[in-house]
């Protein structure tokens, strides 16, 4: 065997196994922590079965959207929207350079912190593994054949720089919340977050009018469950969009060709539940194998940044005005789904509402907005996540179709911030990364 | 120390992958300061009803709907990253189940 068979061996069968790719790092974080023999192996078959977990949640999940998409599309018209690879295709080729933009983002991120001596270290696991994706897919989008060596260096740096920078610009609104300086915030809703803190003064008083002092029905509370809320919401969507396809003027078989032998009205809630099944299980993977990785990131930045204090996933903020949270997700769901018959009336676009970006960043939006400007300070950063989220999905679905249309429908919004940001940097870096 | 099994801690938030780890950590080093043998797992609020522990964890807006049937003890966290707070709050619930003293 000369070197180049070894080399093509070891990069398809060690190197675009994601999965074992992800095992290997977390062994080699595990050893370096001295976890011992039971726990290493453990840890790390953990971790490469929650990859593989992820990718199957990730597949039902798609079998979901494009259900949703084709019934919801044909009830306004429109023809639902074409793409030549997936998520799943995407992560399958190119998840390698997602996995080394984690691992050297992480780097970039704790040297940066080193040198610019910053407050905060951000163990927002799931959001590192997301952000990676983002960037990934955003320098493929741009440059198609783009080399995987060269998107992990760039990615990391764009990934090191988003982790240290975010915390830091949103800390001062961050404060008015907590009242001190003992937490930060990492979370891709910061774009929301912000504007609400900005524009929240403008419309009420956080003193007088504050969100805590309103008392929401209680039954609002069945969607602190995600997994109900998506199931309900999807289902209810399917069955509302199904039966004015069946009654209306578009062609009856997009419907009743999809629900086969079953009964169109069951086969839009068991589509809706399949829809929610997807992420569950998509969910559950990235547990398994962010349960290894973040506290072996939390132990290696303790010891690289000892002074540095914890910028924490967006539910930190939830405790300080809960009322809150509960004002900015239902004003995110309202002016989402106001977009989404918009859209589909205008014939723009078929959207899917998401309903956990509507829930986490459109809570936080709203603590934030209350902080500044009471509950309608709340109501406010809530309407401005669902409508970035509304407007973000039609434009970067399309976008994306060349790589992983289905992320613009997973996207906290930041998401879209970064690849609108990424996208025109790596056009114009195409001689760098050799595509 | 009276002799007892492992304490089973369950750390509970909405979809089980960003809070809930890092309460999990939190209450693991809590633990090791108390001197209990614990094991401790995160998960997602759905996910709680199907699973069995001793105590469980989590910040009040979830601790608030959790039923009393699900553990021996439900313990609300506010500061997720504190351990000297955790141990705190978690010291009533632990003598009463007679982990501690």
């Amino acid at each position: 065997m000369d070197i180049n068979a070894i080399a093509t061996f070891l990069l398809n069968n060690l190197f675009n196994q994601v999965a074992l790719l992800v095992g290997i790092f977390v062994a080699i974080g595990l050893l370096a922590q001295g976890k011992g023999a039971r726990l290493t192996i453990e840890g790390t078959v953990r971790a490469a079965l929650g990859y593989v977990i992820l990718g199957v949640g990730i597949d039902v999940f798609i079998g979901g959207l494009i259900a949703f998409q084709n019934v919801v599309g044909a009830a306004f018209g429109i023809t639902p929207p074409t793409s030549t690879n997936t998520l799943s295709g995407f992560l399958q080729t190119s998840g390698s350079a997602v996995a080394l933009i984690m691992a050297g983002g992480y780097l970039v991120h704790l040297i940066l912190g080193r040198i610019l001596r910053t407050k905060f270290v951000y163990l927002t696991g799931h959001l590192m593994y997301w952000i990676s994706v983002v960037i990934a897919v955003s320098v493929y989008q741009s440059v198609p054949g783009a080399n995987a060596v060269q998107v992990a260096l760039f990615g990391s740096v764009i990934a090191g720089i988003y982790w240290t920078v975010q915390p830091a610009i949103i800390q001062r609104f961050m404060k008015k919340i907590t009242g001190n300086d003992n937490v930060g915030f990492a979370h891709t809703s910061s774009l929301a977050c912000y504007l609400a803190s900005i524009f929240g003064k403008y419309v009420g008083d956080p003193k007088k009018e504050n969100s805590e002092t309103i008392k929401l029905p209680g039954w609002l509370g069945l969607f602190k469950d995600i997994n109900v809320s998506t199931s309900l919401v999807i289902s209810l969507i399917l069955l509302a969009s199904a039966a004015a396809v069946v009654i209306g003027p578009a062609d009856d078989a997009v419907v009743t060709g999809a629900a086969g032998a079953l009964a169109w009205p069951i086969w839009a809630v068991v589509t809706g539940l399949k829809f929610a099944a997807g992420i569950a299980v998509l969910l559950y993977g990235v547990r398994l194998f962010l349960a290894e990785v973040v506290p072996a990131f939390k132990g290696i930045s303790d010891r690289v940044l000892p002074g540095a204090k914890p910028a924490l996933d967006v539910p930190v903020v939830f405790s300080y005005a809960p009322t809150a949270v509960m004002i900015g997700f239902l004003s995110s769901t309202v002016v989402f789904l106001a977009f989404m018959l918009g859209f589909g009336a205008a014939g723009v676009a078929a959207i899917i509402p998401p309903m956990i970006m509507l829930f986490f960043p459109g809570g936080g939006a709203g603590v934030f907005g209350n902080a500044v400007g009471g509950w309608r300070g709340a109501v406010l950063g809530g309407s401005i996540n669902g409508a970035i989220l509304a407007v973000g999905q039609a434009l970067f679905y399309p976008a994306l179709s060349g790589t992983a249309p289905e992320v613009a429908t997973l996207a906290d919004p930041d998401w879209y911030l970064i690849s609108a940001i990424v996208m025109p940097i790596a056009d114009l870096l195409k001689s760098f990364f050799g595509g | 120390m009276v002799e007892k099994g492992v304490l089973k801690v369950l750390a509970v938030c909405g979809v089980g992958m960003g809070s809930s780890l890092m309460m999990k950590m939190t209450i693991e080093s809590a633990l090791k300061k108390l001197g209990v043998k614990a094991e401790v797992t995160h998960t997602d609020f759905a996910s709680m009803r199907g699973m069995k522990a001793d105590l469980i964890v989590g910040q009040p807006m979830h601790t608030d709907e959790v039923p009393k049937s699900a553990a021996k003890a439900i313990v609300s966290i506010t500061n997720l990253v504190d351990v000297d707070a955790a141990v705190k709050r978690i010291t009533p619930a632990l003598k009463k189940l007679g982990y501690i003293k």
